[in-house]
């Protein structure tokens, strides 16, 4: 029985189609199909992390969805961080990996941003129990986790000083973050966008293509 | 390992669910993965169809309604976790979600889910049982309740037919004075558990008890309701020894199992712990006793 079928996911930004069997694991498609082996396989069972992605922004194990199941859906994986707003070069949370010893062999570690991203996009300002409850599906072997959560404190000070102008605090639906709030009164702020694959995007889910496309932006990026 | 292949059938509604379920040879429903996915990677489970249940919308809730709390198939742990009216009114509930998995798999993993699997080291079937809980079964000739102490049969067997699925647990809504929680041990964060129990507690308008529930968790072959404490408890005032009584009488309707984790008179004075433990804050959620927390 060989049934296959064409699954197309938005893998970073970017639509990639791949040929899928039903029986095939999200983590080997995003490994083996797409080749972005950031994506860690560690336990294959569910317990250790090293497989957590982004799904429609939700971590979850990769290990522990078929492929199939993600037809249509947007992933994120370790190989994006760079290419969101908020990064210059590293993003905050690798950054805050690297200088605060946050890895050791650096397997986990994958995992480890990802949950790290997702509850810093739900909770900018986490204290080190929830912290600790985020990367509480991600096993270390080498850390003590110690250095982990001050790595994601790192991240989350950065996160928080970095001015609207960084693209860090994109205002979307009117809801200006604490950054741009201070500056309301000053008027928009320069507004840069970042580009993936030589399209403008400036993370905001309904992005309007960027300057060239939306007389809105030029007072920002053009500036 | 791999799992065997099989076809993957995606229906978007309960009625097409049911019919592929009743002309399917032996299908297999997938809903949140985080069992089923490890079983068939081990070939514990090798089924030729597999029906995905992910995609029926109208599975996708969690409310009040009719007198019970309603939780669709396709309601996650996570949203559960996230739920304000878990948060004010469910104790057991909100006490017990965060004890499951870790926030990977609550984000994926379903109550519904998680009582279909039968696991006896499964948490939600203790909470069902000590809510009276039931499950409802839909299938060719339509919808049927079963009473959560009629689902489980053996570990990972149900009383489901092959050709229904289990479209919503529920339980009824907390009357006044009523209050529940959940307490489980394990050995490190995002474990099963080696021992839990859930109990519910509701006291009349003189402050005795009405309807005392309590499931226990990883003890017995299923997830089992500790009838006789749940008896001493009736018409009763709470107080420490009675509460004391009724852990010793859950400790002895358990049946625990000796494993790498702790042999079972262990896990016996673990569960009369428990149960202490969890009929006092039940009893302190209804409203009924203030207890002094140690500072
Ligand atoms: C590392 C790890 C740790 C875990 N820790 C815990 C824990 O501490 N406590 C706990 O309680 N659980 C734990 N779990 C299990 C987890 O909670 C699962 O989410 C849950 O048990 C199964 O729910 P699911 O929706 O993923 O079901 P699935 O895995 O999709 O299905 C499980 C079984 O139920 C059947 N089924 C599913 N839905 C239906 C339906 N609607 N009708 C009829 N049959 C159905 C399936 O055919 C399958 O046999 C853990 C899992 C993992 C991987
Ligand atoms: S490889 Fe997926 S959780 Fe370990
Ligand atoms: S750094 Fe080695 S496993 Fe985490």
């Amino acid at each position: 029985m060989t049934n296959t079928r064409e699954i197309t996911l938005t893998v970073n930004g970017t639509e990639r189609s791949t040929e899928v069997e039903p029986r095939r694991l999200l983590v080997h498609a995003i490994r083996e199909d797409l080749d972005l082996t950031g994506t860690h396989i560690g336990c294959d069972t569910g317990n250790c992390g090293a497989c957590t992605v982004l799904v429609d922004g939700e971590p979850i194990k990769s290990c522990l969805m078929f492929a199939a199941q993600a037809d249509g859906s947007e992933v994120m994986t370790v190989e994006g961080m760079e290419d969101l707003p908020e990064s210059d070069g590293l993003h905050p949370l690798q950054e805050g990996f690297h200088e605060e010893h946050g890895l050791q062999c650096g397997y986990c570690t994958p995992g480890m941003l990802m949950a790290g991203k997702a509850l810093l996009d739900e909770n900018p300002d986490p204290d080190e129990a929830e912290i600790r409850e985020a990367i509480s599906g991600n096993l270390c072997r080498c850390t003590g986790y110690q250095n982990i959560v001050k790595s994601i404190e790192y991240a989350a000070d950065k996160l928080a000083a970095q001015p609207a102008a960084d693209g860090g605090t994109v205002a979307i639906d009117g809801d200006a973050g604490p950054a741009a709030a201070g500056s309301a009164a000053d008027g928009p702020e320069p507004f840069e966008g970042y580009e993936v694959d030589g399209e403008f995007t400036c993370g905001a889910e309904n992005c309007c293509g960027g300057p060239a496309t939306d007389a809105e932006h030029t007072g920002g990026d053009n500036v | 390992m791999k799992a065997a292949n099989f076809e993957h059938h995606e229906p978007t509604s309960v009625s097409k669910a049911v019919s592929l379920l009743e002309s399917l040879e032996e299908p297999t429903i997938l809903s949140g993965g985080q069992s089923l996915v490890p079983m068939l990677r081990f070939r514990l489970a090798r089924p030729d169809t597999v029906v995905d249940i992910n995609g029926i919308d109208e599975l996708d809730y969690l409310h009040e309604e009719g007198g019970y709390l309603k939780i669709g198939a396709l309601a996650r742990h996570a949203d559960v976790e996230d739920s304000e009216l878990i948060e004010e009114r469910y104790g057991s509930f909100a006490d017990t979600v965060p004890l499951v998995a870790d926030p990977q798999i609550r984000n994926r993993g379903t109550i519904v889910g998680s009582v279909a699997q039968a696991d006896p080291k499964g948490d939600w079937g203790s909470v069902l049982i000590a809510h009276d809980g039931e499950v409802v079964a839909t299938g060719p000739d339509g919808e049927r309740t079963v009473p959560i102490d009629e689902l489980f049969l053996l570990p990972y067997d149900t009383s489901l037919d092959e050709d229904e699925l289990i479209t919503e647990a529920r339980v009824p809504i907390p009357v006044e004075r009523e209050g529940s929680a959940y307490h489980k041990l394990k050995r490190k964060t995002g474990d099963y558990a080696m021992a839990g129990v859930a109990a519910r507690l509701i006291f009349d308008d003189d402050g005795r008890i009405e309807d005392a529930g309590i499931g226990m968790t990883a003890v017995d072959i299923t997830n089992v309701r500790a009838s006789d404490a749940e008896e001493r408890l009736g018409g009763e005032r709470p107080d420490p020894e009675l509460f004391a009584e009724a852990g010793e009488l859950a400790a002895e309707q358990s049946n625990p199992e000796s494993d790498e984790h702790g042999d079972a008179s262990y896990k016996e004075r673990m569960v009369e712990v428990l149960t202490q433990r969890a009929l006092g804050d039940a009893a302190e959620r209804a409203g009924v006793i203030k207890r002094r927390v140690s500072p």
